[in-house]
């Protein structure tokens, strides 16, 4: 059935104005075990979100078939939910961004390889992480997953747009022991570019990460002088802009309201969001079909802008910065690609600037730990000592704690080993003055 | 639905390279979301879900597809992609299907479908109407939402079995937002059923859920931070027991302990805990968050004796893992829709009740901490190391609850923990959480007695305990 014919339901049901927001997807996975398949799909996934205005309020509904039935459904349900919202805040069905920058996501090559070359190709993956040391016992899993996508917006005042791109990970889990004490450690590739992956390197990157961490002990309490990873660096700067949400910020639960043009960081500090950066994370438009574009949201350690979706621009009589997300339902307003801008100094030169101190590589149970809303957090956490400006002995079991606005304020130096996260962030090492670190 | 000539046609079709199981599962299912801010409905949407997939197993090896279309043409098409991956000689000819009939223990007595959204919306409305009433210029957001879920499936196997299952939830929550000029702090409390609308007013009440969340957000302002170090641990009941699931739940499930991953894994017999715990994954429980009367391969729900008297006995087992291990499923195969290959998961997962009263708990310790509500954490099966944060603590001194504390969290290593326990109360409870992991997100209930842990790391700003 074509999608016309939701529309044409809209209308005569009332609905003054309506979307659709379609993805249509192939996936496909596999995982080994000790070198054989053990687990292997392959699908085609298909979902639909719509939206209605009546009487200017917004009712949703969505579903994964597409035909008669359904659309009566979609329409029957966007009229009653519609029907229920109190909400008085502006709520648009968009008419287009007078331009867009079209970048290209989607890599045909990637569908080309056949999923034989593929599995053998990953499949080499254990025997390498293997003989990297004989302290690894197991390699957990080996896994491949791989999406095509295509996702298209539609809607009545006549907007269509549409991306497709695709991207794979490649993933190991290998596990090391010695003395009874046992440690896990992972990496992982994600790229649309299968020539990428580099087997050999990904098996010795995941043997060291987990066989460096054998033989730690807990460090005394206290506070540190300490480089955290570009991974953690990740997932903090991505719960500090959280704050930057203009939605946030207008019902009050934001850290930053009040704050644009003001030092909210460090002035090493420059956090920018680049949807165009022409990689697997880029989207030319956001989920409300407004054009995205790159912009510094703290620059030089000063708050430079708010992001916003349709509704909270609206609002403010400002313009969208495209920064529309859809979560379920909902438009929420977030950043696409963030980045933290990189220093100049390497990994072992941080380490050399701080002297004495403590290297945080990974921190876990973010959902439990970290509060967006009141920066604060305390954190399962790895890592090493850093002794004499060199990495020292691994820490067991220790947790990390603060405050995000102060990690943020007390960057002392931004080193230059930016890694590219795939939760879409590209960060280096920071090194932050003194945070809190529990061990025994 | 799909019919059972249909079922037979696709599962023969899947078998022909030698899959030595074959199964159909069909999903349909609908849910509601309504959220209430600030005192005005914001959100209210309405999914819909409808799908098959199917699931091979040579061996050790799991094949596994899904689609949308549920025409013959799809469903056989999904059939012949699937079984490419096999080159074997046929191995089973389905032939007829008996229908497995299992004891309905959550029976749907006023579907969420059939309640109209009015009601659900004055449900949340006693929540945020109180807050509102309490025109605390430091509640600066709030928001209250209810969510139901209707479910159907059905299973078709090459054991010549099939069933259906149909289930509904509903769940109500409250989320606070309270700032000052220290900052900003949050409450939540969301409770959950496997039962009608009529839970909401009878079992818990808006009010208190929203009292609770508000209490939560306004202790944490003025909380000091919580001090840090090792220190014994009082652990409230109901979702204390988000303890025990990340420590030691997980890792008891085959999906780690079948390959040998778990740090529990060969240890049956063995004293893994201190012997005054006794621990159970119980998916029988009447209408409980985590129930399942029959599994997603059709194994029926059990009570599973996981840990006795300290002893390990039993893991949460499907078919696939148990192969490895040279077990039968034991009803703990779930997943959280058609898109999600299952594996062994919890249900309802709790310790029992010991002999103290929590109260003999508390005045026997001289100085710690006592947590009393959390947000959830995670856990590395392979080396038990877990963390979970608490929302609510409070220091204890001589025996005595004190002063409250905010940003506490607990780490470890799970078959560490579970031998520092050295009090289990008797107030056993449960608590309603969604838990993540391969097989997606689903349902399950926590749960535990207040119980102490004699020395536990504890991570915080505050400094050392005094």
């Amino acid at each position: 059935m074509k999608y016309d014919k939701f529309f044409e339901l809209a209308k005569l049901a009332g609905i003054e104005e309506a979307e659709l927001f379609i993805s249509q997807s192939y996936n496909l996975s596999f995982s080994l075990f000790h070198g054989e398949v053990d687990n292997y799909s392959s699908n085609n996934g298909f979902s639909i979100q719509a939206r209605g205005l009546v009487n200017g309020k917004f009712g949703a509904a969505s579903c994964d078939v597409f035909n008669k039935e359904k659309a009566e459904y979609l329409v029957r349900e966007i009229v009653a939910n519609a029907k229920v919202i109190e909400n008085e805040d502006p709520q648009i069905i968009f008419h287009g961004s007078p331009k867009y920058k079209k970048i290209n996501t989607f890599n045909p090559s990637l569908e080309k390889i056949s999923v034989e070359e593929k599995i053998e190709k990953v499949k080499g993956l254990d025997a390498a992480i293997r003989s990297y040391d004989p302290r690894i016992v197991e390699v957990q899993a080996v896994e491949y997953s791989e999406s095509k996508s295509v996702t298209t917006l539609m809607n009545s005042r006549g907007l269509k747009l549409s991306q497709k791109s695709n991207y794979f990970v490649v993933v190991g889990v290998a596990l090391a022991m010695e003395n009874g004490q046992v440690k896990s450690g992972y990496d992982l590739v994600l790229d649309n570019d299968f020539s990428k992956v580099d087997i050999p390197a990904l098996g010795a990157k995941i043997g060291k990460k987990t066989v460096e961490q054998l033989g730690g002990e807990p460090c005394d309490s206290n506070q540190y002088k300490v480089v955290l990873s570009p991974s953690v660096v990740s997932s903090f700067m991505s719960a500090l802009i959280d704050s930057a949400s203009a939605e946030e910020v207008q019902k009050h639960s934001s850290f930053f309201e009040g704050k644009l043009g003001s030092k909210v960081a460090s002035s090493k500090i420059t956090i920018e969001d680049k949807p165009l950066a022409r990689n697997v994370f880029s989207k030319w438009f956001d989920d409300e079909g407004v054009a995205t574009s790159n912009r510094a949201i703290i620059k030089n350690g000063v708050l430079e802008c708010y992001l916003h979706n349709l509704t909270t621009a609206a609002k403010e009589g400002v313009e969208s910065t495209g920064n529309g997300h859809r979560y379920g339902s909902r438009i929420e307003v977030g950043p696409t690609f963030l980045c933290l801008k990189p220093g100049k100094k390497s990994l072992e030169e941080l380490f050399a600037e701080v002297g004495n101190g403590i290297y945080v590589t990974e921190v876990s149970g973010l959902h439990a730990g970290l509060n967006a809303q009141s920066g604060n957090f305390s954190l399962q956490s790895s890592g090493f000592l850093i002794e004499n400006g060199k990495q020292g002995r691994g820490l067991d079991i220790i947790t990390v704690s603060g405050n995000l606005l102060d990690v943020f304020k007390d960057v002392e130096t931004v080193g230059g080993n930016v890694e590219v996260s795939p939760s879409g962030t590209s960060c280096p090492s920071i090194i932050v003055k003194e945070l809190t670190i529990t061990g025994k | 639905m799909i019919s059972k000539k249909l079922a037979i046609d696709v599962l023969n079709e899947a078998l022909a390279t030698g899959a030595d199981y074959a199964e159909i599962f069909y999903e349909d299912s609908n849910s509601y979301g309504v959220s209430i801010e600030n005192g005005k409905v914001e959100t209210s949407s309405s999914s819909s879900m409808c799908g098959a997939a199917i699931r091979l197993l040579k061996d050790n090896q799991c094949i596994y597809g899904y689609t949308n279309d549920l025409t013959k043409k799809g469903l056989l098409e999904l059939a012949r992609s699937l079984r490419a991956s096999l080159h074997g000689e046929r191995l089973i000819t389905v032939t007829k299907l008996d229908m497995i009939r299992a004891k309905n223990r959550n029976p749907i007595v006023r579907s969420y479908n059939d309640v109209p959204r009015s009601e659900k919306i004055a449900l949340i409305k006693e929540g945020t109407d109180y807050i509102a009433s309490l025109k605390d210029p430091r509640l600066v957001r709030y928001i209250g939402s209810f969510g139901d879920n209707h479910r159907f499936i059905a299973v078709f196997n090459s054991k010549g079995k099939w069933f259906k299952r149909e289930s509904e939830f509903g769940r109500l929550a409250f989320q606070v937002v309270a700032a000052d000029q220290t900052g900003f702090e949050t409450g939540f409390e969301g409770p959950g059923a496997q039962q009608d609308i009529s839970y909401f007013h009878t079992v818990v009440n808006p009010v208190d859920c929203a009292k609770r969340a508000v209490r939560v957000a306004l202790q944490n302002l003025g909380a000091k931070e919580c001090p840090s170090g090792k220190m014994p641990v009082i652990i409230g009941n109901g979702w204390g027991g988000v303890l025990f699931h990340e420590s030691c739940g997980h890792p008891l499930e085959a999906s780690a302990v079948a390959k040998g991953l778990s740090c529990f894994a060969g240890k049956e017999g063995e004293l893994i805990a201190s012997p005054l715990v006794s621990a159970v994954d119980d998916s029988t429980m009447p209408q409980a968050w985590g129930s399942i009367d029959i599994d997603d391969e059709g194994n029926l729900g059990t009570k599973r004796q996981l840990i006795k008297n300290g002893k390990l006995t039993d893991f949460m087992i499907d078919d696939l893992n148990g192969r490895r291990m040279n077990r039968e499923g034991n009803g703990a195969c779930r997943r959280q829709n058609y898109r999600y290959i299952p594996t062994s998961r919890m249900s309802n997962t709790y310790i029992e009740n010991g002999k103290s009263t929590p109260e003999e708990i508390i005045a026997a310790t001289k100085l710690g901490l006592y947590t009393v509500g959390f947000n959830g954490g995670s856990v590395d099966p392979s080396t038990g190391e877990f963390n979970f944060g608490c929302s609510e603590a409070y220091i204890v001194r001589d025996g005595k609850i004190c002063e409250p504390v905010k940003g506490a969290t607990l780490i470890g290593k799970g078959f560490e923990i579970l031998k520092n326990i050295d009090m289990v109360g008797n107030d056993l409870a449960l608590g309603q959480g969604m838990c993540g992991a391969s097989s997606g997100s689903i349902r399950t209930n926590v749960g535990q007695p207040t119980l102490r842990i004699s020395e536990c790391v504890v991570g915080g700003r505050g400094g050392e305990l005094k």
